[in-house]
This record gives structure tokens, sequence and C-alpha cells, in this order.
């Protein structure tokens, strides 16, 4: 289990963290959310000790993260980097081997996952020779040549098209299934309620909302109105005075509300505009969740 | 994982890279190819053949005068003779250029301006040399007792001590070895530099500084760069050796081997500095357009250090004196001194300390430097903020 507890960091006058705390365990995939220069970066920074917090540490298992453990660990930083005129294979083996493995070892590892990325006919090549997509997917296989049992990843979506958005989802999973603690930032919100139950939500170096993306949800104070109605009136807006909408077209509209409102005078003025196609009630999503928590 | 596995692990990637590099390879065939044109063309077009010279003779021929002549030209040439029946004759075969020179035996040595001084100071050597060997025969001396009243009769011997005799070629010879370590310098450490930017700017420094210290990279670095400058120095040199012999005006300069061991020693002491510091100069910067700016007080001090070197391979100096023990000049300085024998054993003990001293400590700062400043983002960061910025070391 990665332990995160009460990091503090300054440079100068800008806080970058200030009082971080969160924890992955093995086999969870934990989301890392936070608006940009909230100090998700910093955080991961300090779990490979590239970052020396003022105050709080970093523990795995228990213990301090030394050179050794470290080791296991995999990273895959936000602004990504290889050697662009070294060799696919060769450049696999040398982070296997930098991650202690065996000359042999890293070589048997960087073939196999060649042959998963579907490459193995490219291993001969210069990373500047593959595509973009590729030299992501390159990237990828180097944080996990060598089977880490912790993966961290600073925005591994960001760039991807929708088939490296898949490929990169299926790899997470997997790791996370065989046992790995995964930890991701990522923007993509909506992405990121798909595939974790649970995330961190980390503002000012503060961590602000943290456990089971279903309970966050559910614990906001709003509720969100979904209502569409078969209305030659196409900008409903106007048609429910006294309630926030939050977006409106084509005849549906979006309402926040408080979670103890009564639903039944909202009911009446939609049947009363025409044929309700759609009317739900649902807690917020994610990136509502997000918003609130960040604005305050 | 283990400090040296670490280092030989970056070193062995920076060996084998550039190793393989179409542009590692081609400067090194272009300098081959430099070289060997260098030792092989003028060996092939200016052969030392030596000079034929023609000389004419008016009248009798003084007896020997062949031999007399190319012995006092050093046997750079070949004499032969042609005989004239008149002055006249004589003046027109050298307006012709049948011959260069012609001796008229009533006492005239018959020139014109195409003449070279050494030609003209052989004959006279030679005539000259032949009348005394005559004159003596006159007086009865015999002609092995000539040489000895040249010198009347005294020898020179030398009390120097074996070895010191050749202080004049060892410095010579030291002075090649600065040269050397001053373009191995400013080659391989604008490598080092350009290498250490080029990790910066791809950001894949991050991932490898998540696995080993900052120090173990930049010594990992230092040493793979600095292993083949010295691999590529040795084949040009072997090269340069095996081919030189065909050029036999060029003296390959010799030296004792205790110079030749102690110019190797501070070969690599003076490398090891020069090339952590250029590593630290690169960390500070982040584009490869800076780099010059970020070397430039160490271009200065090594040029400072070749120019010392310079203006004492004459001999001793109290300049190269004090250079000689501080380390960023010691290594082109020192080398100096111990060929000429000037280096007393406390200079040399006291440099030596110093120069490994400072060369540990610049791995450690510049490993701070190097953590502090590679993690930074664009721009240039300065040699303290660096310092201060560093995280990773304690």
């Amino acid at each position: 289990m990665l332990e995160v507890e009460n990091l503090h960091k300054r440079y100068g006058d800008v806080v970058a963290l200030d009082g971080c705390s969160f924890q992955v365990k093995q086999g969870q995939l934990l989301g890392f959310l936070g608006p940009n220069g909230s100090g998700k970066t910093t955080t991961m920074r300090t779990v490979f000790s590239l970052v020396r917090p003022d105050e709080g540490a970093v523990r795995w298992n228990g213990n301090p993260i030394g050179a050794t453990t470290r080791l296991r660990f995999g990273y895959m930083p936000e602004q990504r980097g290889l050697y662009p005129r070294m060799k696919v294979v060769s450049q696999l083996v040398y982070f296997g081997r930098l991650h202690g493995m065996s000359k042999t070892e890293a070589t048997t590892a960087a073939g196999q996952w060649l042959e998963r990325l579907g490459l193995d006919d490219r291993a001969g090549s210069r990373l500047e020779q593959l595509s973009h997509g590729n030299q992501q997917r390159i990237q990828l296989a180097a944080a996990l040549i060598h089977d880490p049992e912790l993966l961290i990843l600073d925005e591994p979506f960001s760039g991807l098209d929708p088939i490296g958005v898949e490929d990169m989802i299926a790899v997470l999973v997997e790791r996370t299934e065989r046992g790995a603690a995964v930890v991701f930032s990522s923007h993509q919100l909506d992405l990121v309620e798909d595939l974790c139950e649970d995330v961190v939500i980390i503002a000012a170096g503060k961590v602000v909302l943290s456990g089971p993306i279903r309970e966050l949800r559910a614990r906001s104070s709003h509720r969100y109105l979904e209502i569409e109605v078969a209305t030659r009136r196409s900008d409903l807006a106007g048609a429910f005075p006294g309630y926030e909408v939050v977006t409106s077209n084509n005849g549906r509209v979006r309402l926040r509300v408080d979670d103890n409102t009564p639903l039944e005078p909202l009911i009446r003025t939609a049947a009363e505009l025409g044929r309700v196609r759609q009317f739900s009630y649902a807690p917020p999503n994610l990136s509502e969740v997000f918003r609130e928590v960040v604005a305050q | 994982m283990n400090t040296w596995r670490s280092i030989l692990l970056v070193a062995g990637r920076d060996f084998r890279e550039r190793v393989s590099s179409r542009a590692f390879q081609m400067s090194t065939a272009i300098t081959l190819l430099f070289v060997v044109g260098w030792i092989v063309v003028p060996a092939i077009f200016f052969d030392d053949e030596p000079e034929a010279w023609r000389i004419g003779v008016v009248g009798q021929e003084p007896a020997g005068l062949t031999t007399a002549v190319e012995t006092a030209a050093g046997h750079q040439a070949t004499v032969e003779t042609v005989a004239y029946d008149s002055r006249a004759d004589a003046e027109t075969a050298i307006e012709d250029g049948e011959v260069e020179v012609a001796i008229d035996s009533s006492g005239t040595i018959l020139v014109d301006n195409g003449i070279s001084d050494q030609m003209q100071a052989a004959v006279i050597t030679g005539l000259a040399t032949i009348e005394i060997a005559d004159r003596a025969d006159e007086l009865g001396i015999e002609v092995t007792e000539i040489a000895e009243l040249f010198t009347g009769g005294y020898e020179v011997q030398s009390v120097a001590p074996p070895g010191a005799a050749d202080s004049e070629s060892n410095r010579v010879f030291a002075f090649f070895v600065t040269v050397i370590l001053f373009m191995s310098i400013v080659t391989y450490g604008s490598w080092i530099l350009i290498g250490v930017i080029e990790e910066k700017t791809n950001r894949v420094v991050e991932v490898v500084l998540g696995t080993l210290r900052p120090h173990h990279l930049l010594a990992g670095k230092v040493i793979g760069i600095g292993v083949l400058g010295i691999a590529q120095i040795l084949l040009i040199g072997v090269v340069a050796m095996i081919l030189l012999p065909l050029q036999d005006a060029f003296d390959v300069p010799s030296a004792a081997g205790s110079v030749l061991a102690w110019a190797f020693v501070w070969y690599l002491l003076g490398f090891a500095f020069y090339a952590v510091a250029y590593a630290a100069a690169g960390s500070l910067v982040s584009r490869q357009e800076e780099a010059q700016n970020a070397a430039f007080p160490l271009t200065m001090m090594l040029m400072a250090a070749y120019f010392v070197a310079t203006f004492s391979i004459t001999g001793e100096n109290p300049v190269l004196m004090i250079a000689s023990l501080l380390p960023m000049f010691a290594p082109m300085t020192m080398p100096l001194r111990i060929a000429g024998a000037d280096a007393k054993a406390w200079e040399l003990a006291l440099s030596l300390l110093l120069m490994v001293i400072s060369i540990y400590g610049l791995v450690r700062f510049a490993g701070r430097v190097y953590a502090g400043g590679l993690l930074q983002g664009a721009g240039r960061v300065k040699w303290k903020e660096a310092f201060r910025a560093s995280e990773t070391e304690k």
C-alpha cells in the first residue's frame, strides 16, 4: 500500500503542497484529479524522490521508500521522454535494466511487450521513426517493463487517439487485476468515472475530496434533473422559473436542485409544456462533483 | 541498485549509442583520412632523395673535392663535377644552368644569384677542408690529429644525471600531450554538454532519475563519453604511429618512461575535471542554443591554461609554477614541469592532492547542480539556484 501523508512543499512564495494525504492499495486503480497547478505532479515526483517535501512522508507497505524499493515502481511522467535516436528494443532493455532487471530478463520482457503492442517488427527501428501513437505505446511499455508493484502515470491519456485510449485502459485494468497499485491523473473526467471506483481530488495542494465515486456523488447536497419534452418551444430555459438551469437546448433542460427539493411541481410543469419524453433525477456526475468541490 | 552497476549501465548506453551513431563514425573516418593524408601525401610528393649538385671545375680539380663537399653538405646532396677548359666556358655553363657553381683553380668560386646559401657554404667548407688537410700534411700532422686541433685536445663530458639530458625532448613531448588534452577536452567536453542537454530536452531524465542518483547519471555519462574519446584518440594515435616512419623528416617526440606515465595520469585527471564541469554546465540550460553560453567560463579557463603552457614551453617560470598547483590549470602545466625536471616532489604531491579533492568535490557539487538543474523547466538556471533547488541529493 502506498501512503502519502501530510505532504507540504513550498517553492519560494508558492505553496505547491499544503498537507496532501491519501492511500492506494494493491489491486486498486485510483484517479488522482485536480485543476492545473493543484500539486498533482509535485505529489507524484515526491514518490520518486525527485522532490523532497518540506514536511510529511511517503511510505510503501509501512516503510519509507528507499532506492531499492523505488526500482519496483513504474513512472510515466506528464512530459513524455525517451531517447529519440535509440532503437526501440534497446530502449526498453535499458529501462528494464535501470529498474534492476538482468540483461536476459529485460530482453525477454522487451520482446513480450513489443509482441503484445503489435510492434515486434519495429524492434530495430529508432524511436523517432515511429508514429506519435506508437511512441506513446513504447513509453508505456518502458514504464511497465519491470512489472512494477506501484504504477504512477501523469496524464496517461493526453494526446492519445480513441484507439490509444482503449489500449491504455486495457493495460491499466490488467495491471490492477494482477495486483498492482495504480495511480493516474487525468482531466478527462468521464473516462475516469467509467474506469475507476475511487478518486482523490486535490486543489491548492490539499485533498478536498476522496473516496468511491458512487459515494462522493451521493454525498453531494445537489441533484440534477434532466427533462425532455416534445414541444415546439425549443428553449426551455425560462419554462422553470425559480430553478437553476445548467444547460438548455432542443427541448431538453438540465436543472440543478437541492437534494430535498420536492419533484411533483416540476413534473406538473413539464407535463403542461407537452408530452414528457424523459424525466431523470440523479446525483451529480464526477465532472459536476469536481466543479462543485474545486470552486469552493 | 548498487552504485557501480548504475554508473556502468549509463556509461554503457552512452558509449554504445555514440559508437553506433553515423555522426561519430563519420567524424572518426574524416579525422583518420586527414591524419593519413597529412602523413602520406608529403611522403609521396616531397621525397627526401639527396639533391644532385653539379659543380664546374676550371683547371686542375682539387683531389677529393666530391667527397669533401658531400661531407660538408651533411650528405644531403650528391656531387658531380664537370670540367671546363676556360673560365668563360664555366660562366656560360652557369648562365645556361648546366652547373650551379664553378671552381676556378686560380682561386675564384663562380656563382650566380640562384645559388642556395647551403650549397655555397658546402662548397667553401669542402674546399677549406681539402686545403687544411694539404697544409697539415705539409707540416707533418696526421689527418687524425686534425680533429684534435679543432677542440684543443679537450673532450666535452656531461655531469647531468642520465635522463635529464633529454629534458628538451621531454618538454616537447609533454607539450604535445597538452595539445592533445586541450583538443580532446574541447571536443568531448562539448559532446558531454550536448548529451546532457539532449537528455533534458527529451525529458527522459525524469524517468531515469526515478531509478538512480543524479551523480550516478553524471559519472556514467562522463565515463561513457570519456572512454569513447580516449578510444578514438588511441585509434588515431596508433594509425599515426604506424604511418609516421614513412615521413623521415618528422621526429616522433620521444620521452622517458616516467614522463610518459605522468603525462597519461594528468591527461586522465584533466579530462575528468573538465568533463564533470561540462556536465554540470549542461544541466543548467535547456536548449542547445544556450550550450555555448553555459560552457563559456570553462572555455575561458581552458584557454588560459593552454596559453600558460604555450608560453612556458621553453622552461620554468613563476606563472607556470603557480598554475601547476591549481586544479583547473595543473593538467596542462604540471606535465611540462615534470618533463623539465623542474617540479619538486612536494609540489607534485600538493598538486595531485588538490586535483583529486577538487574532482571529488566537483562531482558532488555538479551532482547537486545537475539534480537541481535537470528538473527545472525552460530557460537558463543559475548555478546557485540549481544548487539550492536540488532535491534528491542528501
